[in-house]
């Protein structure tokens, strides 16, 4: 026969103050795995959730991103009238011809980073479903105006709505906020093409973003780019041209890691600290318990669980704690791709609340174990004596 | 002293006690000191005397932005420049993508003269200026590769499709303002690759005087103010630390993480303490009983802690110390980390918040205990 849970609550409770306070030791960990795992996914999901099934970016040959593809302008009209487009509704081909330049610009919380600025054709919103304006309005081409995320508006000196910023010694005005849910868009500037390739006299394209009709006209329109070597141009599906960039969380989850793996064992400790203090202070008790009848498995089983509440108390305070951080944006810089900022949100889901509850949980497993054999093997006349 | 042989005793009554106590702490504090050491290298590039001679000059925009190879001739005839470099970052890998490391097509006339800690043989040098395919590799990025003089070296680069550089390896340099990571090849090979398209991206200025760099800087800025091309100039710290901050807020980050560990570890021993004196009620009383002033019981409790809390703390910065000796983080990172050097000033501030944590963790069980009436104490069931 089991020995009840109330017997582990209780002692628990007249413990109380110390097992608060492995308990919050334990939550404190959990918090920084919590926050740690939600960076990660937040910065992942910033490229996963950006982009259609439907799309493909369209880039030099052998050019990884689009930091490092050019091409010249007559390839776009040719890939605007390949078959298989998408078109809206005036019959327009959904091909966007755009071009990205990095500007260097300072952050409001001081410091400096790169940004993208992106000049694209205005069909290029139709393109960008994800993108919805919240304040102000579109940019219109000529007038060297320009959209950007309401996080870049929070995080950069002179971004704000109705500012008229130097950029590459040209004026340029901010007419609308936009927001993407967190999605890589967020990350960028958006203008017109020609403005932009005027203003940095380069009259090339990076890169052309196109909708395929269909399944079956996005994998020949796939097909065809890539076979035709008079344009040397290759397309990539849009999702996995993303998707590919999520390397960018690797060195957040190399310290988180480092991080979790070492507190992780330091909780273990703890928490078999109090549970050997516990042990030791009820050995007449646990005697009597074996007395009564109870077996001493029971006793193993009773203590595992002892182990385990605490520290899924600790857990449970720990993903208390991490709460707050759900949403805030920050951001980090893609070195290996576009070399410019990333922003992300912390994103805390019912998923990464389980897995810091299943760290609480292993910590009070390992934790518990050899504690819980110490009760398990005591002698009863001894202790009894 | 004449406590001593008592804090020894207490401390080792409970050895299970003591050594996870202990461990824990050690554990914590070698995150501490790891993270507390990434931040204090990225925050503080290598100064050597060389370094703080050199500016590097970069597009006004960005870096990603190029530069004019016609501004090399213009910034050489400012007063108090030794010599100038353009340099074009080729990002290109050694057979596969995954054997990626920073490598530059580089302007060779002043090469040495700017970059006079690259420590390389005068023969291999030699070797390498008459070789317009030949390339200077660092030393530890040689021994990376197993890399000889003579070896052929093909890299491959996503930035510069249409260039694949075939090199002969003809110098190995020591030191270097990178120690020995990166690979230079002649930038003149480069740009007939390109098809002559002469430019480069940054320029790296070589000084007279540490005096004139500030000043320096500003010339070289106003050179170019008016032209297509206008550049922004700093000195070569505060380029390295332009890439820090493009990290983002790494100071936050990791001064938030250790904040959350340091205070975790307080919880921890201030449990084991808190239990440990709670066990000891009737003694305590005893020791009162016998005249002990509460004071004296105070300092025991206190410096019994603060001697666990010390002893783990030293234990754990130290066994990172000796970890991180023989291991290059460096090369693991590819260049992103510098190489860990825990010093002896990281293992002090650690100590200093072992004891700290010392003090945090028993201050209240301890006073609490001295205080107990002694009576109580002696009655009260443990």
């Amino acid at each position: 026969m089991g020995i009840p849970i109330k017997y582990n609550l209780r002692s628990m409770w007249m413990r109380r103050v110390g097992t608060l306070m492995t308990a919050l030791g334990i939550g404190l960990t959990v918090s920084i795995v919590v926050i740690m795992l939600s960076m990660v996914y937040g910065l992942q999901s910033a490229f996963t959730e950006a982009g259609r099934d439907d799309q493909l970016i369209v880039v030099r040959k052998g050019a990884q991103n689009e930091t490092n593809s050019y091409f010249n302008r007559n390839l776009f009209q040719t890939v605007r009238f390949l078959p298989g487009l998408a078109q809206d509704d005036k019959g327009e081909p959904l091909a966007s011809g755009e071009i990205i330049v990095v500007i260097n610009w300072p952050r409001l919380d001081g410091g400096e980073t790169n940004l993208v600025m992106r000049g694209m054709r205005h069909v290029g919103f139709a393109l960008r479903p994800e993108m919805r304006i919240v304040e102000g309005r579109r940019f219109e081409p000529g007038l060297r105006e320009i959209v950007v995320s309401e996080s870049v508006a929070n995080r950069f000196e002179g971004m704000q709505l109705g500012q008229s910023v130097e950029i590459n010694k040209s004026q340029w005005k901010i007419v609308g906020l936009f927001e993407s849910d967190g999605s890589a868009h967020d990350s960028e500037i958006f203008a017109a093409y020609d403005d932009v390739a005027q203003a940095w006299l380069r009259p090339i394209y990076t890169s052309i973003l196109v909708r395929a009709e269909n399944g079956q006209a996005f994998q020949a329109l796939r097909q065809r780019i890539d076979d035709d070597q008079r344009i040397q141009l290759q397309a990539l599906p849009q999702r996995e041209y993303f998707a590919s960039q999520t390397g960018t969380a690797a060195p957040i989850m190399t310290v988180g890691t480092f991080v979790a793996i070492c507190m992780g064992i330091g909780a273990c400790f703890a928490s078999m600290n109090l549970m050997y203090g516990t042990i030791m202070a009820r050995v007449k008790e646990i005697a009597t318990l074996r007395a009564l009848g109870f077996k001493r498995f029971s006793i193993l089983v009773s203590f595992m669980i002892e182990a385990v509440l605490l520290t899924l108390l600790g857990g449970l305070l720990g993903c208390l704690m991490a709460l707050p951080m759900h949403g805030i944006t920050t951001g980090t810089t893609n070195f290996a791709g576009s070399f410019s900022e990333v922003l992300f949100q912390f994103r805390i889901t019912p998923f990464i609340l389980t897995a810091g509850m299943i760290f609480a949980l292993s910590v009070g497993i390992f934790g518990g174990f050899l504690p819980s054999l110490r009760a398990a093997r005591i002698r009863l006349i001894e202790a009894l004596r | 002293m004449k406590f001593f042989r008592l804090l020894s005793k207490n401390i080792l009554r409970n050895l299970m006690r003591t050594f996870l106590t202990v461990a824990g702490i050690a554990i914590a504090i070698f995150v501490v000191a790891t993270l507390l050491t990434v931040l204090h290298q990225l925050q503080n590039p290598p100064e050597t005397p060389e370094g703080s001679l050199r500016l590097i000059s970069r597009h006004h925009v960005s870096l990603i932005n190029i530069l004019p190879v016609a501004y090399r001739q213009k910034i050489s005839q400012l007063e108090g420049v030794e010599g100038v470099v353009g340099q074009m970052w080729f990002g290109g890998y050694y057979k596969e993508p995954k054997n990626f490391f920073a490598n530059f097509s580089t302007q060779v006339e002043d090469l040495f003269k700017v970059y006079s800690d690259l420590q390389v043989p005068e023969e291999q040098k030699q070797e390498f200026l008459k070789d317009r395919t030949g390339a200077l590799v660092g030393r530890r990025l040689a021994e990376q590769f197993e890399w000889e003089v003579g070896d052929r070296v093909h890299l491959i680069s996503p930035l510069w499709v249409q260039f694949k550089p075939e090199l002969t390896i003809r110098a190995i340099y020591d030191a270097g303002p990178d120690d020995g990571q990166s690979l230079y090849f002649h930038w003149e090979y480069f740009n007939e690759g390109m098809g002559r398209t002469n430019f480069v991206g940054t320029y790296t200025i070589r000084a007279d005087d540490p005096e004139r760099v500030p000043q320096l800087a500003e010339q070289v800025d106003d050179l170019f103010r008016n032209s297509n091309a206008p550049t922004k100039t700093e000195t070569e710290k505060a380029f390295a630390l332009s890439f820090v901050s493009m990290i983002g807020n790494v100071q936050l980050f990791i001064s938030s993480i250790c904040s959350a560990v340091i205070f975790a570890i307080v919880l921890a021993v201030a449990t084991a303490m808190a239990m440990s004196i709670r066990e000891r009620t009737r003694e305590i009383a005893i020791f009162r009983a016998l005249g002990f002033k509460k004071r004296v019981i105070l300092s025991m409790l206190l410096s019994e802690s603060v001697a666990l809390s010390t002893g783990g703390a030293v234990l754990g910065a130290v066994s990172a110390a000796l970890l991180f000796r023989g291991v290059n983080t460096s090369m693991i990172s590819a260049g992103f980390l510098p190489e860990l050097r825990i010093g002896l000033a990281t293992i002090g501030l650690c100590a200093a918040i072992g004891v700290a944590i010392g003090f945090l963790s028993a201050g209240v069980p301890a006073w609490r205990a001295s205080r107990t009436p002694v009576a109580e104490a002696l009655r009260k069931i443990v």
